[in-house]
This record gives C-alpha cells, sequence and structure tokens, in this order.
C-alpha cells in the first residue's frame, strides 16, 4: 500500500533527480508538522525549478518525471503515493527564504524538507493569500510553542507584512 | 459554580480559567504527537470532513481521503 513516507521518498528523489533544485513542504501539512492535525486534503511542496531556456516558468519536467514513475495528475495535482501533490515554484523573495531556510526533519527514517513556522506565518498573511483560513492558520501557528516571536517579528518586517 | 437571581448557574473565573488550561493542554499534547500519528488524524479528518464539504460546493478529484498508511 502506498504510505505518506513513500511520498517523501519520492520528493527526495525528484530533487536527486535534479528536476527541482530544491523542495519544502509548505501550507496545511508543514502547519500539521509543527502543530496540532487539521483536516487537509494536498501537500503543497514549494520548489526552486532549475534554470529553463524560457522565461515562462514551467512545471512540465516535474510532469514528466512522474508521469514516468506513474504517478497520475489530476488537475494541478500529481498522485504520489497515494497523496495529492501540488508544487508550487517559489513566487518570490520570501518563497525562496523559506526554502533555504526550510527545517530537516525525520519522518520514519525519511528525511523531509519542512518550511519553518515563522516563513509559514508570513507565506500565510502575504496580502494575496490572505482569506480568513489562512488568517486562522496564522494565529494557530502563533500561539503554537514552535515559533520564535523574535525570528517571526524580524521576517514580518522585513517584507512588509501585517501581523 | 456561583448561583445567579435568574437560577441559572454561572462558571467561576477558576473554574473557567481551569477549562481554557485543560484545552490549550489538549492543544499542545496533540502538536507533540508523533508524525504518523499526526498523518494518521490528518486522514481521519479527511473522512470526518468529506461529507460536510460534499453539501457544501462540489469536490475537486484530488479532494478525498487519502489511501495510505500513515
Amino acid at each position: 500500500m502506498a504510505s505518506f513516507a513513500g511520498a517523501l521518498r519520492a520528493l527526495n528523489e525528484l530533487k536527486a533527480s535534479g528536476v527541482v533544485d530544491e523542495y519544502a513542504v509548505a501550507g496545511a501539512m508543514a502547519l500539521v508538522f509543527w502543530t496540532e492535525p487539521i483536516p487537509t486534503f494536498d501537500l503543497d511542496v514549494l520548489v526552486f525549478l532549475p534554470e529553463q531556456p524560457s522565461p515562462i516558468v514551467s512545471l512540465e519536467p516535474i510532469y514528466r518525471w512522474t508521469s514516468a514513475r506513474g504517478y497520475a495528475s489530476q488537475s494541478e495535482h500529481v498522485l504520489i503515493e497515494g497523496v495529492p501533490v501540488q508544487f508550487l515554484p517559489a513566487h518570490n523573495a520570501l518563497a525562496d527564504e523559506a526554502i533555504e531556510t526550510a527545517a530537516t526533519l525525520d519522518y520514519e527514517g525519511v528525511p523531509v524538507r519542512v518550511v519553518r513556522a515563522e516563513y509559514l506565518v508570513a507565506l500565510y498573511l502575504e496580502p494575496g493569500a490572505r482569506t480568513l483560513k489562512r488568517r486562522e492558520r496564522a494565529a494557530a501557528l502563533k500561539e503554537s510553542t514552535s515559533i520564535d516571536p523574535t525570528l517571526l517579528a524580524e521576517i514580518l518586517g522585513r517584507f512588509h507584512l501585517e501581523p | 459554580m456561583k448561583g445567579r437571581s435568574d437560577g441559572r448557574g454561572r462558571p467561576d473565573a477558576k473554574l473557567l480559567a481551569s477549562l481554557r488550561e485543560a484545552k490549550a493542554d489538549h492543544h499542545r499534547r496533540q502538536a507533540q504527537l508523533p508524525l504518523p500519528e499526526k498523518v494518521r488524524l490528518v486522514v481521519e479528518l479527511q473522512r470526518l470532513c468529506l461529507p460536510l464539504l460534499e453539501r457544501r460546493r462540489p469536490l475537486a478529484p484530488w479532494e478525498r481521503p487519502w489511501q495510505i498508511e500513515p
């Protein structure tokens, strides 16, 4: 049977094969790593794509890689080992830093890079992404013990984000 | 509990504080669960939430409980 560890292993293989330069789990599943379980149906993965000849970013190399391994695509998600995964190319400097500073955690012997809680809060508070649900998640993270308040204040200040 | 003139009981500050602390403690304990146990609970929450979500809006093809071992 498919397993969550298998999905994480596939992410590491995606990086090892050079299809992505780096990755970090983000979104609700990253929140689950740092706080408590919440309902979510997919695994968001921020990625650095290798330099491409065209200025238009394409996820095609990722989809080619996953398809070659028999993972089916469902609209913008790829079903990897039973887990719908959405790949999100880093869209700005905050996302870049979130990937660069991600923590490497251990999931049943599989290393997995996860966006740190302080960066998750900042990503949830980005102007284009401030839905009620995201603000609630940011609030839950801020109350958790996994947050360094000094680091969070520094990140929010530097990226001009409203707490 | 202190009574009120309308006969409805109200919690006093001590009871309220203890209830809030118990809730905070529950959240802390949930956050400290081993990761595979958290993933198992996420899948359980998916099963519970799906019928509610389905009543509110059409589901995307990927919005299904994960068929996985945690």
